[in-house]
């Protein structure tokens, strides 16, 4: 099965200062990857050059086999993409930030529509949908935000964060609905995170970045037994010499 | 349309702002002007002039209460409202010798009443003096006109519409580049370090919408609120001009412009231009701020480069000419003004509309170039080394 996402020796450099060096990935339709790395490691960078934010200074992304730099609109819109960089209008409502973007991927009109609807249930946004976005909880704000990233129905999501600032409940609702995103609806997602037990329990593998270079590439067995540790935190640990 | 604040502070208060204001400025000057020519002032004469026809002439006008009576600069300075008039020597005995009899006026004239009241005084005494002269001129037998060989006289050829067109011409231009720019600018900053500021602009740029539609769906929103509000500001102070005429007692049906029909299409279209110039480079510019605060302290200096340029188009004996026709904003100011006055030719404004479509795209272009700049679309300061575009 061709992989959804791939960074082929991904590299960015800002001046002198090397961010990313050779990072390479795959993920694969119905997959969740747990991106891991300290503050500062190069994961938002490597993310934003998936998302054709930010143009490599040496190797590839790749969306859905769309080459991120050759092809970028064709492969943003293969792509549902949230950091905790990415705030919502306030003033608009769910309902019409939904639309809009749906709008900007040129969803058939019939189509966003239903669409819309569906998500409105999936994260039970009705109670709050006619709400201006400014006067939204900080857990209704990241329902709305997740759905806006999912509004086109697109084959890979990279959630960077996601669960960051939420309340238990907020923070099982979205692990329970990225879990039902990637098994029911056969996207292949990024899930990038400080939280470990959530990597623990929500991922097939896990990509770890330190320094900008890659750590490790697999699952966590294999995490666990490169490392000789019994947890992902002491692996995590350990590769990044804590 | 829900950001109520700018269409309030963009179009809605200028509209009504010129003619509260003029309206207001203009009942309180008319209401001060009346209170000053109802109170009365009172105007010590000299003793030595109780004889002359000084008393009677400055009592000929009801708001002057005059007495007779020796005063001195103290009493004057202390005594509200007071004018005094003295004469130096013998008021009689001067003028019979054919000499030149000096009356002093003396007051605080730094008194808005009493420098008023202190002109009222001379030309009533001006009039005492030329009819003095011509009593003198009689004595001799010399006819009135031999004190004034010459009398010069002006007759100005310029119908009233052409007079109007020379006030436009100098101050218009001016006022319709500030409207531009402020027009502009808070509508560019809202939606470009505002929308950094907010967070919102990484998620524009994660779609698959081209970096250029983005920049032109922005760039023609800032245009569209520049222009909607520079033309609201100048109907609005049009009208509010000719409401603080008519509440002046001015003739307003008699004000009327000499602009041609071709005079009309060359200023709209300069209008057009010099507004996609401001929009764009109200754009370049806030967008190297990462938030809205950090971009109102781009606001000043940008506007004296905005200002210099249309201030220097009001000096006497500016004119459109080749060098002039280069300077952005200057040359767009002078041939606004030359269409008003009526004095512009056809290569002129060519040369204006091509130079200012070519500063309108340079501004566009660093817009774009600016905008492309991945500090900017990571939200991040735009780092100038890294200034390059994006597809």
């Amino acid at each position: 099965m061709p992989a959804s996402i791939e960074a082929r020796n991904l590299g960015k450099r800002f001046g002198e200062v090397h961010a990313v060096q050779e990072v390479s990935f795959e993920v694969h339709p119905g997959e969740i990857v747990g991106l891991l790395g300290p503050n500062g490691a190069g994961k938002t960078t490597t993310l934003r050059m998936l998302a054709g934010l930010l143009a490599p200074t040496a190797g590839e992304a790749f969306i859905n086999q769309h080459s991120v730099q050759k092809e970028p609109l064709v492969a943003r819109r293969a792509l549902g993409f949230l950091t905790g960089d990415m705030d919502l209008y306030r003033r608009l409502t769910p309902v019409e930030l939904l639309t809009y973007f749906g709008q900007l991927y040129e969803v058939p009109r019939p189509e966003l529509r239903r669409r819309i609807d569906e998500l409105v249930e999936a994260f039970g946004i009705g109670d709050f949908k006619d709400k201006h976005c400014e006067k939204l909880s900080t857990g209704q704000k990241q329902r709305v935000s997740i759905a806006r990233t999912l509004v086109h129905d697109p084959a890979v999501v990279v959630l960077d964060e996601p669960t960051t600032g939420l309340d238990i409940m907020a923070s099982e609702f979205i692990l329970q609905f990225i879990r039902r995103m990637a098994r029911e609806n056969g996207k292949a997602v990024i899930f990038s995170t400080h939280h470990l037990d959530e990597v623990e329990r929500l991922c097939d593998r896990v990509v770890i970045i330190h320094k900008g270079r890659l750590q490790h590439h697999g699952d966590i067995d294999s995490a666990l037994a490169a490392t000789n540790q019994a947890r992902l935190a002491d692996a995590f640990f350990e590769m990044v010499q804590f | 349309m829900r950001d109520k604040r700018t269409l309030y502070l963009v179009i809605l208060l200028p509209f009504f702002l010129y003619p509260a204001l003029f309206f207001l400025i203009g009942k309180v000057g008319q209401s001060q002007a009346g209170k000053m020519q109802q109170e009365k002032v009172t105007v010590l004469i000299d003793p030595a002039l109780e004889q002359t026809p000084v008393p009677g002439l400055i009592g000929s006008d009801p708001s002057f209460v005059v007495k007779v009576q020796a005063f001195d600069s103290q009493a004057l300075t202390e005594e509200k409202n007071t004018i005094g008039i003295r004469v130096d020597g013998n008021y009689a005995a001067g003028l019979a010798a054919n000499e030149s009899v000096i009356l002093r006026i003396t007051g605080d004239f730094s008194k808005d009443l009493l420098d008023g009241r202190k002109q009222s005084i001379t030309g009533l005494l001006n009039k005492l003096n030329q009819s003095l002269l011509e009593e003198r001129l009689q004595g001799v037998k010399l006819p009135p006109t031999f004190a004034q060989p010459l009398l010069i006289q002006e007759e100005d050829l310029a119908k009233p519409s052409q007079r109007i067109g020379k006030v436009l011409g100098t101050y218009a231009p001016m006022l319709l580049m500030l409207f531009i720019f402020t027009g502009c600018i808070y509508i560019a900053i809202d939606i470009t370090a505002g929308e950094k500021e907010r967070r919102t602009l990484q998620t524009l740029f994660t779609t698959p919408v081209n970096v250029r539609e983005i920049i032109a769906g922005k760039f023609l929103a800032v245009a569209c609120v520049g222009l909607a509000s520079a033309l609201m500001n100048l109907f609005s102070l049009v009208f509010a001009v000719l409401l603080q005429a008519k509440i002046m007692g001015g003739n307003v049906s008699a004000i009327s412009l000499a602009v041609s029909a071709q005079g009309w299409v060359w200023m709209i279209t300069l209008i057009v231009l010099s507004t996609v110039f401001l929009a764009a480079l109200s754009m370049a510019v806030s967008l190297l701020a990462n938030s809205y605060k950090e971009s109102q302290s781009y606001v000043s200096p940008l506007m004296m480069l905005v200002l210099i340029p249309a201030v220097m188009a009001q000096m006497p004996g500016m004119e459109l000419t080749m060098t002039t026709a280069l300077v952005p904003v200057l040359n767009i100011c002078l041939a606004i003004g030359a269409i008003f006055k009526g004095t512009f030719s056809l290569p002129a404004m060519v040369l204006v509309v091509f130079f200012a479509l070519l500063y309108g795209l340079l501004a566009l272009y660093l817009a774009s170039h600016i905008f492309g700049n991945e500090n900017v679309v990571t939200g991040e300061k735009v780092n100038w080394k890294l200034l390059r575009g994006r597809g």
